[in-house]
């Protein structure tokens, strides 16, 4: 069983549709990516899924519950987390304070201390909630959605306003409640932290989903053309070259291809056989956020 | 670690947990005297400005008689005055300055996405409000009857009664009023303002003879009313009676329309990410 399955969701506001007809599913311990441009309706798929908010339509199981029924919400409650958009602590509270309050509506939370640790706090777990910076606020953002222990997080926007190194330590301690068999629905405006973190994705674009896949596959990423750049070796001119050159800028060469494999063979065979070097060779594949523009364009 | 879900494991019998939902509303409203009371300067502010404001009425004007009140002592209506100032700042104002912080902040959502029920959660914020309305009673009885010589009040369960259905009508009409505020930076105009403008007509400062065009407009509104059915059991004069019923019936009218307004009106989502 899938620790979320959603088929045919809708959700619309009056006239306006702010879901139609999604679905995907996440299985148990997976990272689950949900991107899309503001207003896509990724909040309001996260909400419907956590039992906020009420759909329109639609078929919905939140760890084998349905998260609209009254009966099993308070279950359901107790074995999720939430990191929402936006902070929400109180500024007086102290860390551990505000932790061990949270701590006492689960019935077997994590150890504070070790949630403060988790989350890089325990230099602060005695400081004013206002004392501390935007990113250790946002850490303690995290801490308070998983002092529950949860089997399910929702993660909306967990690292935005954390410095690289608050961001680095967010996702090692993503892969870390991944890997202990968590499952974390995230939704993020970073394709870095995609490529880094998530299992599975689902681009949304206009209320609807356009593309699932993983990270690597997703919109035909591993299928698409591959871009190879190098600097022309000393003494040799484009001609020179065993292939045709696609993009020239000054003595950088471009090659587009969809045969990497092939053209790697042609070109490194030519440079070895006359003793040349290729400075700066690097392959790369379409990128994520080229493929997330793509996707979200072509739907605009 | 939980490890998802598991049907003999998934409660179908609705949220309700006795007794231990209890202990989590007492637990709840620690965690809520405790917010009040990190915030000091806030807290104090809170309890003392009734106080200081009986102290200035009593030292200033607190010895001259009220005649449409069987010429009593003025401070002997103004502590009760004061009780229902309480009440209204705790469970009105603050309340719902309070309310409209917390949602557009983004902890009720927060808190209401935990497994703590509605009702536990609701509960410890009016309680908590309630709790500081009888801190300032207390220390307003106590400086009337140490300071000023006030006795009563006379009739205690009338009184208890007043004190009751206004904290529970005030609260409605606070958590009303909080869902007619659209934002953070309209809370405190919108709430304070409008309250001591209608604590100003209500006759808090001066007693409005009654049958005055200033009580008739001000019998509209339930502070007044308040004040009066707060008032009625210290005031001991022959042919007064210390259960004022039509007072409270305002009040409690006042009180259950609030409450409509406010179940209809309630979010826990912050308005502006709408």
């Amino acid at each position: 069983m899938p620790a979320v399955a959603v088929r045919n969701l809708a959700k619309s506001y009056g006239n306006k549709q702010a879901v139609r007809d999604v679905s995907f599913e996440v299985q148990k311990g997976d990272v689950f990516a949900l991107l899309g441009p503001n207003g896509a309706g990724k909040t309001t798929i996260i909400e419907i899924l956590e039992g906020f908010r009420e759909r329109s339509s639609g078929h919905i199981e939140t760890l084998g519950v349905d998260p609209a029924d009254r009966s099993t919400q308070r279950w359901l409650r107790s074995h999720t987390g939430v990191v929402l958009q936006e902070l929400a602590v109180e500024p007086f509270y102290s860390v551990r304070q505000v932790l061990s309050r949270n701590a006492g509506y689960y019935e077997s939370p994590r150890p504070i201390d070790e949630v403060i640790e988790l989350v890089g706090l325990t230099e602060k777990a005695d400081a004013r909630i206002k004392n501390l910076s935007g990113g250790q606020q946002r850490r303690l953002d995290v801490g308070l959605g998983i002092i529950g222990n949860p089997a399910l997080l929702f993660l909306d926007e967990p690292t935005t306003g954390l410095d690289p190194s608050g961001r680095r330590a967010t996702w090692d301690l993503i892969r870390q409640l991944s890997a202990d068999g968590t499952t974390v629905m995230l939704t993020t405006h970073y394709m870095d932290e995609v490529e880094a973190l998530a299992d599975q994705v689902a681009v949304l674009a206009n209320a609807e989903i356009v593309a699932t896949g993983t990270p690597s596959s997703i919109g035909g990423r591993d299928l698409g053309a591959v871009t190879i750049r190098f600097t022309l070796p000393d003494a040799t001119s484009p001609s020179d070259l065993p292939l045709e050159v696609q993009s020239l800028d000054g003595r950088q060469v471009e090659i587009h291809t969809e045969d990497e494999l092939q053209v790697l063979h042609t070109l490194t065979g030519w440079a070895l056989a006359r003793g040349a070097t290729l400075p700066g060779l690097s392959v790369q594949r379409v990128t994520l956020e080229d493929i997330y523009l793509k996707l979200t364009r072509e739907d605009g | 670690m939980s490890t998802g879900p598991s049907a003999s494991l998934i409660p179908t019998t609705g949220s309700y947990r006795g007794f231990s939902d209890l202990k989590l509303v007492v637990r709840q409203v620690g965690f809520e005297q405790l917010t009040f009371w990190l915030n000091p300067i806030g807290a104090i502010f809170t309890i003392v400005f009734s106080l200081v404001f009986l102290v200035l009425l009593g030292s200033t004007a607190g010895n001259t008689t009220i005649s449409f009140y069987g010429n009593i002592k003025a401070i002997q209506y103004y502590v009760p005055g004061f009780v229902a100032y309480g009440i209204m700042a705790s469970c009105f104002n603050v309340l719902a300055i309070t309310l409209v912080n917390r949602r557009e902040m983004g902890l009720l959502k927060r808190i209401r996405l935990s497994p703590v029920p509605t009702w536990v959660l609701l509960a410890a914020i009016f309680l908590n409000s309630m709790i500081i309305a009888v801190m300032q009673m207390v220390l307003l009885l106590a400086v009337g009857r140490f300071g000023y010589g006030v006795h009563g009040p006379d009739n205690i369960p009338a009184f208890l009664l007043a004190v009751l259905v206004g904290m529970l009508a005030f609260t409605a009409m606070g958590v009303a009023i909080s869902t007619l505020v659209p934002n953070q930076d309209a809370a405190g105009p919108v709430v304070s303002i409008t309250f001591f403008i209608l604590v100003a007509l209500s006759g808090l400062w001066f007693a409005i003879p009654p049958g005055s065009v200033l009580a008739q407009i001000a019998d509209y509104f339930p502070i007044r009313h308040l004040i009066l059915s707060i008032f009625a059991p210290f005031n001991t004069e022959p042919g007064t009676s210390p259960w004022a019923w039509h007072d409270l019936e305002v009040i409690a009218i006042w009180g259950v329309v609030s409450a409509v307004v406010a179940l209809r009106r309630w979010e826990w989502a912050p308005r502006r990410t709408k």
